[in-house]
């Protein structure tokens, strides 16, 4: 399972570590039906405190995204609603564009530039 | 054997082994029979240590018991390689058929040294003594099973693919990118538990005087039990620092690898046949740690040693290793 952190994100660390997990598995990297690595690695592969992940893993439960079951650890429900994968990704495109000074109009530009 | 249909080894192997069952048993079972009127009924079927017989059967008994056994355990060798298309590969072909192949000779040197020590004897407590006679039975076995091995190996081998190596992750600056995988094996876990269990039972009751057992078993079992759990689950990780892997449900021990010292990676499949069995297998600088056969994730030293590890997603982790070694550090 590939988790990307953004080191200079301001958001609270266990957004961070949802929208990480959320994005590995929008992106397909654990499917559904799939198990999760245990939180311990997940926290110590991320640098973070356990706690933290597993504050993330109940959000993504909540989220309907991922299954608890007792002895069968954390197991992939249903992949993330498109819409919520991209604004995601949407998200730090803006985080991006402002960082060279663009506005969301700038971005959204772009955009249609593109396509 | 030249009609023999060219690249689909399993069936001409499959027939050839269930002949070859089918004969040893029928061998086994029809030796003491035919010669029944010449032995002792019951007849001796086991020496003790001072070389005299110490046990008897009735001749129906010698005589469908091994085969029986013969029978049971060429099944379990022929049910384990007929999983999958496991026979299109040499080395299980060739493995399987020196199991049968050794254990068969076994089988009919044994009854035939059986029937020879009681041939012509009035009791059974008469027969001979049988101990060097075992040796060429163990000698003959041996070189059947080489012979065996090395007929089955011709024929073309199959090897299963190997997942393509995923080239897309990019690093961008700023962002950690990490790859977490594990892999378990849940009867390694409950062998490791029942004998460490066992070990401290068995200490236990030394301690107590209860048990003639010396401290030697239970430090064995305690050693055994330890490498089980162990090596019940490997979990791997890959990131900024390197390559760590760590066994074990409490991720202890573990080992890691600093991303100076990783040459590339690359995914192989690889199965318990192809490495010697489960577990941690071969030298270091020429390892496999297998849990389960299947992708592994294989990593190439600068120093020249590699290290291959089973692990699910192996080719994602491939990945990340290349591009993080491939990437400008500071």
């Amino acid at each position: 399972m590939l988790l990307t952190l953004d080191l200079n994100d301001p958001r609270p660390l266990h957004e961070q570590v949802t929208a990480a997990i959320r994005r590995a598995i929008a992106q397909g990297d654990v499917a559904p039906g799939d198990r999760l690595p245990p939180a311990r690695d997940l926290a110590d592969a991320m640098g973070v405190n356990a706690n933290t992940v597993l504050r993330s893993l109940r959000d993504l439960r909540d989220e309907g995204l991922l299954e608890f079951r007792r002895g069968r650890g954390v197991s992939v429900l249903r992949r993330p609603d498109p819409r919520e994968a991209l604004r995601e990704r949407a998200r730090d495109l803006l985080d991006e564009a402002a960082r060279y000074g663009l506005g969301p109009d700038e971005v959204v530009d772009l955009i249609k530039d593109m396509s | 054997m030249t009609t023999a249909p060219r690249g689909e080894p399993r069936t001409p192997f499959l027939l050839a082994a269930a002949v070859w069952t089918v004969l040893v048993a029928a061998a086994v079972a029809a030796l003491p029979l035919a010669l029944a009127g010449r032995l002792p009924d019951p007849m001796a079927t086991h020496w003790g240590a001072s070389g005299a017989s110490d046990r008897a059967m009735p001749i129906a008994a010698a005589a469908v018991r091994p085969a029986c056994m013969w029978v049971v355990f060429a099944l379990v060798s022929l049910g384990l390689a007929m999983r999958r298309r496991a026979l299109n590969r040499a080395i299980v072909r060739a493995w399987t058929a020196a199991a049968l192949a050794w254990c068969g000779v076994f089988f009919l040197g044994l009854q035939v040294v059986t029937v020879t020590a009681n041939l012509g004897r009035a009791r059974w407590q008469d027969a001979s003594p049988v101990a060097w006679w075992i040796v060429p039975v163990v000698l003959a076995a041996f070189a059947a099973g080489l012979l065996a091995r090395a007929l089955a190996r011709r024929g073309p081998d199959e090897r299963p693919p190997a997942p393509a190596p995923r080239s897309d992750i990019a690093l961008p600056p700023g962002r950690r990118t990490v790859w977490v995988s594990s892999v378990s094996a849940p009867l390694g876990l409950w062998l490791g538990i029942a004998a460490l269990v066992a070990a401290v039972s068995l200490a236990a009751a030394t301690l107590a005087g209860l048990s003639p057992t010396p401290w030697a078993t239970s430090v064995v079992l305690a050693v055994v039990g330890l490498a089980g759990l162990a090596l019940s689950t490997v979990s791997v990780k890959v990131g900024p620092e390197g390559l760590r892997v760590s066994f074990g449900p409490l991720r202890w021990p573990s080992r890691h690898v600093p991303l100076d010292r990783i040459e590339r990676a690359w995914v192989e499949d690889r199965r318990p046949a192809d490495v010697g069995g489960w577990g941690f297998r071969g030298l270091p600088g020429m390892a496999t740690i297998m849990i389960r056969g299947g992708e592994c994730l294989v990593v190439r030293y600068t120093s020249g040693g590699q290290l291959g590890i089973s692990v699910d997603d192996a080719a994602t982790g491939a990945a990340l290793l290349n591009a993080l070694v491939s990437a400008p550090r500071p």
